[in-house]
């Protein structure tokens, strides 16, 4: 993986040297993207069918996408993804333009959850839209079919004295107290007030006593799920560690929780410093052909927004990911929790 | 002459040169981020961003608070104890070392230390697997009749981190251990032998108490090495065994508070600059008075 990731950089360093000079003569659309979401197939597509050339550079953290964007104040890139979260940073930094979502024709197709953007948790602001949906993972729960009998369809399955030992959770404190408050049924999973806050920790304690241990990485809980009785893993990286569990023969199936599932959603975002508003346009409504949203599902595992694939059914509530009130104080009450004897 | 004057000169100017470069070095490599993690530590967060006023408030949290303490205590006697086991390990394998003859004495010691080529984390998730459930330690004490049923027992608590701990640090135990017990001169041994003592006595009143500063140096090394560590606990830990690395590790990590992990550093490198003056003092008091 972190060998291909080399090689595209190398591609995408040797293509801009080569693109040097053809971009004398005729702008090139900047994409700033992750891995997976701008493949080499689909840029040729796009050039083919628009005439428009593309000039790809791809990211590994969210921080790398700000020092980008805010280094250069937005100049150096026309369209870039970017999730929910972190979006509303963007807007109040004035980094990215407004998109006109009449010109996006494909927009009108997407799954129901997307089609009225307003009702997405982070994308718009004073009713202008800034983030065109395209991308998205859920935080859901992965169970052992031979081992967890009825299928749960909660969270709260978690805290069932049955599996005492055979949970696997994730060492994330943020994480942990969202999903642990949305089990608790409170409304906003991101901004909770003390009571709430001692509330959730007291649980998250109950949580702890019930399960194996924490992972970190997905190789890991793979690789104790192997040499350990677990029947069910909180499972941070969705799709991909479901998939991977698979491979390796796990009787194992993948369940968002009825009170809602925690997940991330990436968006196509317009820079402050677009040269040619139209072709940001039409690289995003090209991004969202079934053709590529299906294909981009096929090769990741993630979910998309024009095709249903088995990150989400239609029916399953999910909770995009947002900022929470005070970071520090949910880590610092997570070493708590680990802490309690 | 002058031809031989400023040669003279010029070697100077160079002995000068090595001279500050010797002394930079380490200030610049070792006592200036030592310095730079003591003044972080006397720094504030607010709303993720480091407040540059200096404030006791950190220290003033870590002696008040009730989490760290206890868990900072019960991480030295983790460590303590890593250590004692490593040196009863550790001193028998090193004292058969030295009865061998000639090669085989060394060849055995390099085998002995293979494992220190092997990557830390590797290590780390292969003693995982066999203390696991369904690992190879379950599996043999089942087949053996020694329990029923696998134990939870080996992984993902305290006795997993003292365990792997203990495994991956022994090779640092046999060396001192080792190098102290060759360099008791032979004669020594020889004259307890034609004065009358027995082996037991002859190793009780000459070996032992000779070979002393090696152990505590080993002692140290091992301590100090397993005090550090934030990985071993964090991958075999699971939800009991919860150690000082780990918080300290998680200020840096998630939570972003790098003036509280620098005061948690430094109370850590106390215990770790005692440690290891302890272990030198100790070896060396031993090691003239005879």
């Amino acid at each position: 993986m972190g060998l291909k990731k080399a090689f595209l950089r190398l591609a995408t360093v040797g293509l801009g040297i080569g693109l040097m000079t053809s971009a004398a003569l005729a702008a090139n659309l900047r994409v700033l993207a992750w891995d997976g979401y701008a493949d080499p197939d689909w840029v040729k597509d796009f050039t083919a069918a628009t005439g428009i050339g593309v000039d790809v550079v791809f990211i590994g953290s969210d921080d790398e996408i700000w020092a980008k964007i805010k280094g250069s104040e937005g100049q150096d890139f026309d369209v870039f993804a970017v999730n929910t979260a972190q979006l509303q940073r963007y807007i109040k930094a004035d980094l990215v333009s407004p998109i006109d979502i009449t010109k996006l024709a494909n927009q009108k197709d997407v799954l129901p959850r997307f089609r009225d953007l307003s009702q997405v948790s982070g994308d718009t602001k004073d009713g202008k839209v800034y983030g065109i949906p395209f991308c998205f993972d859920s935080i859901g729960l992965i169970y052992d079919t031979d081992k967890v009998k009825p299928a749960p369809t909660s969270m709260s399955v978690l805290w069932d004295p049955a599996y005492k030992g055979k949970i696997l959770a994730y060492d994330n404190g943020e994480h942990n107290f969202s999903f642990t408050a949305l089990t608790l049924g409170y409304k906003d999973p991101f901004n909770l007030n003390e009571e709430q806050m001692a509330a959730v920790k007291a649980k998250l304690v109950e949580l702890k006593r019930n399960v194996l241990s924490f992972y970190t990485t997905a190789d890991e809980a793979q690789q104790i799920y192997q040499n350990n009785d677990v029947a069910l893993i909180w499972a941070n990286y969705g799709q991909q560690q479901v998939k991977a569990l698979q491979k390796i023969g796990a009787h194992v199936a993948y369940v968002n929780p009825s009170e809602g599932a925690l997940a991330w959603l990436d968006n196509w975002v317009i820079s402050k410093g677009v040269r040619d508003n139209a072709a940001a346009e039409k690289w995003i409504d090209f991004m969202l052909t079934k053709k590529v949203s299906g294909e981009l599902s096929e090769r990741t595992g993630f979910g998309n927004t024009v095709v249903e694939s088995s990150s989400a059914g239609g029916n399953d509530k999910l909770v995009w990911l947002n900022n929470v009130e005070d970071p520090l104080k949910r880590s610092d009450m997570w070493n708590e929790v680990k802490a309690t004897p | 002459m002058s031809g031989a004057g400023s040669t003279h000169a010029a070697e100077r100017r160079l002995s000068q040169l090595v001279t500050v470069l010797a002394f930079a070095l380490p200030v610049i490599f070792v006592l200036v981020p030592l310095a730079i993690f003591l003044v972080y530590s006397f720094f504030g967060v607010d709303q993720g961003t480091i407040v540059y006023a200096p404030t006791l408030g950190n220290y003033v949290r870590f002696f008040t608070d009730p989490i760290f303490l206890p868990v900072f205590w019960n991480t030295i006697v983790l460590c303590v104890s890593v250590a004692v086991i490593c040196i009863l390990l550790a001193y028998p394998a090193a004292y058969f070392l030295t009865t061998l003859k000639g090669r085989w004495r060394y060849a055995l010691l390099m085998l002995l230390l293979v494992p220190l080529l092997m990557s830390y984390v590797i290590k780390i998730y292969a003693i995982r697997s066999i203390l696991g459930l369904n690992g190879f330690l379950n599996k043999a004490l089942v087949a053996l009749g020694v329990l029923d049923q696998p134990s939870t027992l080996f992984v993902f608590n305290m006795n997993a981190i003292l365990l792997t701990l203990s495994l991956l640090l022994i090779p640092f135990a046999i060396l001192p251990i080792f190098l102290s017990l060759e360099r008791i001169p032979q004669t020594l041994l020889r004259a307890s032998d034609d004065l009358g003592a027995s082996g037991l006595q002859t190793f009780l009143r000459i070996t032992l108490p000779l070979s002393l500063p090696g152990v505590a140096s080993a002692a140290s090394f091992v301590f100090v090495l397993a005090i550090g560590d934030f990985l071993t606990p964090q991958m075999v830990g699971g939800i009991s065994g919860f150690t000082f690395g780990r918080i300290l590790y998680s200020q840096f990590g998630t939570a972003y508070n790098w003036p509280f992990g620098a005061a948690l550093s430094v109370a850590l490198a106390i215990v770790v600059i005692a440690a290891i003056l302890m272990g030198e003092r100790f070896g060396r008091s031993r090691g003239t008075s005879v």
